[in-house]
Order: C-alpha cells, then structure tokens, then sequence
C-alpha cells in the first residue's frame, strides 16, 4: 500500500513517474530514525514502489485509468415512431423529469472516475438545451461524450457548437434507401433527416459515428448501410437486436451463432445507467434479474456515490458480472475501441 | 454487546501456532467478548483449538476471508451483537483492545474503528512494515479526523453499518476486500482511529534474509485483488491519505 496517496488521474509520463517516485521517498525517509537504517529502507520502499509500479492493476487502481460509463437516458419521449423500440409509447410524465441540475451534481461526483458520459433515450435532442449544458461541462471536466440521436433535430449551430466541445455524435441508421429508413422509423422523414446527417459529416467530420441495429428484419438493409459509410469516410457499428418491449422486430439467424464471450467487459464493471426520473441502475436490462428490478436509488434524492456503494449494488454487480444475458452483445458492454471501424 | 470475528486458513503448524497465541491473548482480555467465532475456510489442515470460549466454523468450500468474515457477521447479528470486530490469526491482541475498541465504537458516531498495528517480529523487514504502515490503515488527509482505511485484522464495526456494506464476496483472497468495504462505508459513515487499541500482527519474518522472498509476496499478493474495485467507489480513493505509523498515531485531534 502506498505511503502516501495524492495524486490525480492522468499525469503521464517520465515525469509523473520521477514525482511518484519521490513523493513516495521523501516523507517515509523522515520516518526512519536510525540513519544507520536509512539505505535499506529506501531499498525496500523502492522494491515495493516497483512492484506497485510495475503490474498493471494497482497502476490503474491507484493511478486511475477512468473504469466508469456513465450512460443517462434523458428522455424516453421520441419524434421518430421506429417499430424496433417501444421506448417512445412511454414518455416519462413532465413532473417525473430530471431536473439537469442533479445528472451534472452526478457528473461531477463521478467524474475523476469516467472515460465517458453518454447520452441516450428516446430522442437525447428534444432536450437540446440541457444536452449542451451537460456537453459544456462534460468538456470542463475533460469527460468525453457520447450522444445517441436520431438526428432529427441537429442544425447548424448545434453541431458548430458540438464540434468545439470535442464530443462525438452516434446517429442511428438502419437502412439508407428512403422506403425501407421510412419503414423502419415509422415515419416520412428521409429526405429531411439525411441532409442533416451530411450537415453532420461536413461539420463534425471524424466526430460523427453511424450505427445500425442488426435484425431478421433489417439484416439485408446493413450491409448497404456500411458501404455507404465507407463512401463517405463515416465509421460504423453494428448493434444486436434487443426487445426492450416493442417485441415487432426480431433476432437475425445469425444472432443465434453469437457466442458470448465471457472476457467481454460487463456492464456490471463499468456502466452507471440513470433513467430519466434519475433513478439508478448498472445496466438498462436491469429487469432481468430479479436482485437488480428495484433501482439502486435517484439522484435527485441521493448521492450517487452512496448509491453506488450499498450492499445490493454490489450483489448486483455480481450476479451481473457472469449473467451471461444476450444483452451481453450489446455497445454498452463493450469498450469503445472495439465497437467502431 | 461485543463479538469477534476471526476467519483464518490454516496450512501449517505455524498457522495452527499463531491461531493459538492469537486465542490466548482473546482469553486474556480484560473485558471479554461476548461472542468469539473462528470461521475455518476449508483449511487444509486439520487442527482442534483447545480454547472453549470459540464457535467454530468449519466451511466446506473455500470462498476467501470476504465470503468467511461475512458467515460471522451473518451469526453476530443473528444473537443482537452490535458491535463487530476483526482480526487474523496471524495477529497478537494487546489485553485492552475489545475494551478500548468496543468504548470507541459505543461512545463515537464513528460507523467503525481501527486500532494501532504494530509488528510482532524484530527483524529489518518488520522494522519496515512498523515504519510504512503497511497494515497499519491510513489518516484521510488533509485533516487526519477520520480514516481513508483500515486493514481487516485490527477493524471494528457496528451492526448496523456492516449490515448495509457487508465484504464483497468477489474478493477470493486476503487483499482488497478492506479497502472495498472501507471505501463504500465511507459514502455514508465515517471510519474512526483509537490508537489505544493495540494489536501485532506476525509477518512470519524469521529473519531478513529468508524472509525477503516472504516480503515480495505480500506485496504481489495486494496487487492482486480483484478488479471488482473499478466500481463507482473508486472515485473515493482519489481522497489523499497517508499511512498511520507511531510517528503520526497522535496528530489528530480525533476523539471518540
């Protein structure tokens, strides 16, 4: 264990190494009384400071790689009408709405400890204001951020101002052909949405990611949508299918050959899910078992480290761990290096 | 009323001898434990302790200190103790420690309590251990009132709060599961420091020499614990803290 422990996340390099170093040195060395002693000591406090140093995990554990998602469902409301997701025939009353001023107390609690925030729903921008709120001070406190849009709502300014802040923009497609994208977001908005995504590329340009979810249904309309992203340099990732109660679109054929790998990262280990009434949840499948029904807490009402922290988070965390649920396959249980190409 | 949780694993005729020196001086305690439990964690070996005064638990699996100090606490709280303490059978109890321990808990808001670990051995690695505080716990900085942790083997807590943060059972080994269950009270409730609770703990050093190897594995066994710290918590140990040695024991202002 470390003599003393004061350092922050992220300070690379041979420097943070030297400071490390000496700042471990330099007050146990007043600790030895016998001068005498002096050189051995520092000899075995160099010896346990380089076996600290040298295995990955306490390195990461004490000198903080960021572990944490943090993934908040701000609304459940949607413009689109997509028969693969029953989200939108739920909108979350107005009075049961967040207030944004607790998800950003949330956010900074957390944040010394998040690789990423990102925003979900229903459809994130119906809630431009607060999204940009959160964006800037995601951007403050050096948190990268994802949103996932429809993009229905993105224009210029929003996207100019997106662009500065760093973050990137994940736009769901599922198809590329106006019948089909029609068909599959229940409503007539093709030629209104696709100049926005092309807005999207000019502004954002590497910012802006395409995914498309994978199902029986719209198996033969992916591929197509990948071509059209290699065209325009745009990265992409594929989504499993996932009923969350919508239960009109269904699992491809090839889902079923999916093997599920037990050393993909678990929601469990990293996400931290808020739904729009600040309840707390480690994976948005919560339902599933039957530990993890209840939320954990809200924020609105606690703090979201002592929501974290209870015993029953950590049960569920564990049951979690090795649930092995076809969810398994889905964005949230990966880290982002592998989910785009 | 007071209970002593002790988990151990034995493997050799050491182990079964300091398990033995630990009891007498649990025997020898000038206010007596209510309650003693030994939670045998499917030790290799096959020992009786003489002492009576134990209940003895022998579980037929190994699942790691976490999942047998949590067996304990699970019967502590079954017959009303309220105030739970820890040790290792590796550790030498100075005659006042329930008593000293067991008044900070009853008479401080404190949610738990560390006493003062000093090393039993006179070797240049205990020396080391003594003067680093390697299980020694630590002051959380700047203003040393409270605690950023306290190791397992000198640790007390109420019924009440270890009811809400029990020790994770994904720890499979004697390393990390404290900090974890330190660092998640710590969301709710505070950890207090008692110096006058003294207690040894034996490293098991013969002498420098040979028991450099001994020393190496301490500290690779501690990086080892479980990934399952990358929870949310961890954003409490960015909290600056410094180890507890008898040079610092004393620099709070912390009553109970």
């Amino acid at each position: 264990m470390s003599l003393i422990y004061s350092l922050k996340a992220n300070q690379p390099g041979i420097a943070h190494v030297i400071n490390d170093y000496l700042g471990e040195m330099r007050p146990f060395v007043k600790r030895v009384e016998n001068p005498l002693l002096v050189a051995p000591m520092v000899m075995l406090k160099t010896i346990e400071w380089s076996i600290y140093s040298w295995y990955k995990t306490p390195i990461r554990r004490f000198y903080g790689v960021k572990g944490n998602e943090l993934i908040y469902m701000i609304t459940n409301a949607c413009n689109d009408r997509c028969p693969k997701c029953g989200i939108w025939e739920r909108p979350e009353p107005k009075e049961q709405h967040l207030m944004i001023s607790h998800f950003i107390n949330c956010l900074k609690r957390l944040h010394h400890n998040l690789y990423q925030v990102t925003l979900t729903g229903g459809e994130p921008l119906l809630f431009k204001a607060d999204v940009m709120l959160i964006a800037e001070e995601a951007k403050k406190l050096d948190v990268p951020m994802v949103i996932v849009s429809n993009a229905r709502f993105i224009d210029e300014e929003f996207l100019t101002r997106y662009k500065a802040l760093g973050h990137i923009l994940v736009i769901s497609v599922d198809s590329v052909e106006r019948e089909k994208w029609n068909e599959f977001r229940g409503k007539k908005n093709f030629d209104i949405v696709m100049p926005k995504i092309m807005l999207a590329k000019q502004i954002l340009g590497d910012q802006l990611r395409i995914q498309s979810v994978l199902s029986k249904e719209s198996a033969e309309e992916i591929p197509k949508v990948i071509e059209w992203c290699k065209q325009h340099g745009i990265q992409h990732n594929i989504q499993f299918y996932q009923d969350f109660g919508a239960y009109n679109w269904h699992n491809p054929s090839t889902t079923e050959k999916v093997n599920y790998d037990n050393d993909t990262p678990c929601a469990a280990r990293k996400n931290i899910c808020i739904y729009p009434n600040g309840d707390v949840v480690k994976c948005f499948d919560h339902r599933r078992i039957p530990l993890a029904k209840e939320p954990l807490g809200n924020i609105a009402k606690q703090d979201i480290i002592e929501i974290l922290c209870t015993k029953r988070s950590t049960q569920v965390s564990k049951i979690m761990k090795t649930c092995n649920l076809p969810c398994k396959n889905m964005s949230c249980n990966k880290p982002q290096t592998l989910l785009f190409n | 009323m007071t209970a002593l949780i002790i988990p151990c694993y034995i493997k050799t005729q050491w182990d079964i001898d300091c398990l033995n020196r630990l009891l007498d001086t649990v025997q020898n305690q000038t206010q007596f434990f209510d309650k003693v439990y030994l939670i045998d964690d499917a030790s290799p070996l096959n020992y009786k302790p003489s002492h009576k005064f134990i209940e003895q638990i022998i579980l037929t699996e190994n699942g790691g200190p976490a999942k047998a100090r949590n067996i304990g606490i699970e019967k502590a709280i079954s017959i009303g103790a309220q105030y739970l303490l820890f040790t290792d059978h590796d550790c030498i109890l100075d005659k006042e420690w329930n008593k000293q321990m067991t008044s900070f808990l009853r008479q401080s808001d404190f949610g738990a309590v560390g006493g003062m670990t000093y090393s039993w051995g006179k070797t240049l690695l205990d020396y080391y251990h003594e003067i680093n505080g390697t299980l020694a716990g630590k002051w959380l900085l700047p203003e040393k009132k409270e605690l950023w942790y306290m190791p397992s083997l000198n640790f007390g807590i109420k019924s009440f709060v270890v009811e809400q943060f029990g020790f994770d059972e994904r720890f499979p080994t004697a390393a990390g599961e404290d900090v974890d269950l330190c660092l998640r009270m710590r969301s709710k409730y505070k950890i207090g420091f008692c110096p006058d609770a003294k207690l040894w703990h034996d490293y098991g050093y013969k002498n420098s020499i040979s028991g450099f190897n001994k020393f190496m594995k301490l500290f690779k066994k501690y990086k080892s614990s479980s990934a399952t710290v990358y929870e949310g918590h961890t954003v409490l140990m960015w909290d600056a803290s410094e180890s507890i040695y008898k040079g610092n024991m004393h620099e709070s202002n912390l009553q109970p």
